[in-house]
């Protein structure tokens, strides 16, 4: 469970990210956060694994108040918190297989992973991962040579090879065309509901929110505008959450419900 | 109202504008001006005559003339005195190149958050690198003796100057998003380091260790003129017994092995990179 009791946030430069944020999340959802850029999409998402840290309120991650966080405390959170980015974040020149294997760094000691001293379950968990996202053909081949999708799947695999109770993924399919947009956000989807992984996602295309999600949290300008389930969201809630019109570029459009994988 | 660069052409037939604006000519010709004066004055102060120049072609040609023929008695012990110095460039680019990596880390901006740490190995190692190969090795040899080890403790520190320059730039200028992924995945700073810098500069980081190997041969053979050990040595003492018939056979040996040496470290380079 993460619970967001009165979070706020000011950066250093004065500009408010957070503003008293109350927002409660069950173990298992798909909430899917929605907002204009710069609403505090990231920085409500950033804040759950403190890459970012609140500088208000309480913000709990199973039950611990995660604010008060130091180094040893901040990485046993961090191995519990997957996270997948916009840009993938792949080491280029590593193999597909190096760069899922490091979602283990968390739970090996230091001098074990220096030496690529791994375990064979380590391991095979990683390439386990590889399969679930249909790229374990790819093992050996450099990150580099990956299209986007196929990056952001392997992304996918890392994060699963860390086996987390919470995934976070900031606008993983912004960098991507229509149908791998949602060939990745199915993955994610189904990682969700076969691990029970509670999974947030950033997004600001609004029909793929709609289309993926059990509940979207809207913000503005760093204040939470809405929260419900998708079922009572409406062309109208979004146009009161972005404060305009809806307009072309919202909407990703492509694969609605097509078997588009590979 | 009209253009005014086009102004001028108005009354021309045919309007070609200047190759550059004269106020940019008007710099460039002082310049030269200033350059000019520079080099007039500095051999004015220094008493460099262009006569001396000449005169000194006629010197060489007796220099040449004792050079010949080569002293081939010398060729055992100058290959003996050559492998020492190799052996003192691969032991001090060795040293160098494993002392750098935490060096270049703890000097790059992106990995040291803490200003003081940062700030001050970048000056340690600016005021290393200011120190020329020759003056270390006069420091270590009065410290050590006349022979190798003074010779490579100062290749050690001349080269660890080098790198840390070049490789903490390459490491300063690594993609992060990588690294920013393995923090959020619980990964400590080591780690990071190991899977998220290594794999990025390791390329980079072989061909500089070559090239700084490149450069401690031909250093090594500079520094063994101040008793440093090596051929450099052997060089020196045949020359002070004027015997330069030995001095042309260990210039050659130098030459060869230099060429050779530097031909198989670029090839290694060029296929790395």
């Amino acid at each position: 469970m993460i619970e967001f009791n009165d979070v706020s946030l000011v950066y250093p430069n004065g500009h408010q990210g957070l503003k008293d944020v109350n927002v409660t999340i069950e173990d298992g959802e798909f909430v899917v956060i929605v907002g204009l850029s710069g609403a505090g999409k990231s920085t409500f998402i950033r804040s759950i694994n403190r890459l970012v840290t609140p500088t208000a309120g309480e913000l709990k991650v199973g039950g611990d108040n995660i604010l008060d966080y130091k180094s040893k405390g901040l990485r046993d959170l961090r191995t519990k918190v997957g996270m997948i980015f916009q840009s993938y974040n792949l080491v280029k020149r590593n193999s597909v297989f190096r760069n899922v294997l490091a979602g283990r760094l968390g739970h090996t000691g230091t001098l074990r992973s220096v030496f690529n001293l791994f375990s064979k379950d380590d391991k095979a968990l990683a390439y386990e991962s590889l399969k679930r996202v249909n790229i374990d053909d790819k093992i050996y081949s450099r990150a580099d040579q990956l299209s986007g999708g196929q990056q952001q799947r392997v992304s996918i695999a890392r994060v699963l090879t860390q086996k987390p109770d919470y995934i976070l993924a900031d606008e993983p399919v912004a960098s991507l065309d229509p149908p791998t947009s949602h060939q990745v956000m199915k993955y994610l989807r189904k990682v969700n509901k076969e691990d029970n992984i509670t999974t947030i996602v950033n997004l600001h295309f609004i029909d793929m929110a709609m289309e993926y999600a059990d509940r979207i949290i809207g913000m503005r300008s760093g204040e939470v505008v809405f929260d419900g389930p998708v079922s009572e969201v409406s062309e109208a809630t979004f146009e009161e959450i972005y404060g305009r019109s809806i307009r072309e570029d919202d909407l990703r459009g492509g694969a609605k419900d097509g078997e588009q994988d590979q | 109202m009209a253009n005014k660069i086009n102004k001028p052409g108005l009354n021309d037939d045919v309007y070609a504008p200047m190759l550059s604006p004269w106020r940019a000519k008007a710099k460039i010709s002082l310049v030269f001006f200033i350059i000019l004066f520079f080099l007039w004055y500095s051999s004015r102060t220094t008493g460099v005559d262009f006569g001396d120049l000449i005169m000194g072609f006629t010197n060489m040609g007796q220099i040449i003339d004792k050079l010949f023929p080569i002293n081939m008695d010398v060729l055992g012990p100058a290959f003996d005195r050559l492998i020492e110095t190799i052996h003192m460039a691969i032991i001090a680019s060795t040293f160098s190149t494993i002392i750098v990596i935490p060096v270049s880390l703890l000097a790059a901006n992106n990995i040291t958050q803490n200003w003081f740490i940062y700030n001050a190995t970048r000056l340690i190692m600016n005021i290393l690198r200011t120190i020329p190969d020759v003056v270390l090795a006069v420091i270590f040899v009065g410290i050590f003796g006349t022979g190798p080890i003074g010779g490579i403790v100062a290749l050690f520190i001349f080269s660890l100057g080098i790198l840390a320059k070049l490789i903490s730039e390459t490491v300063e200028a690594i993609d992060m998003q990588p690294i920013e992924a393995m923090r959020a995945s619980g990964a400590n700073t080591i780690q990071s380091i190991a899977y998220g810098v290594m794999p990025q500069v390791a390329p980079q980081f072989t061909s500089f260790a070559l090239y700084v190997f490149e450069i401690n041969i031909r250093a090594s053979v500079v520094i063994g003129l101040v008793g440093a050990g090596g051929i450099g040595q052997l060089l020196m003492s045949q020359f002070s017994f004027n015997n330069y018939g030995a001095v042309m056979t260990i210039i050659l040996v130098i030459f060869v092995v230099v060429v050779i040496i530097e031909y198989i470290s670029t090839k290694i380079r060029e296929a790395i990179i």
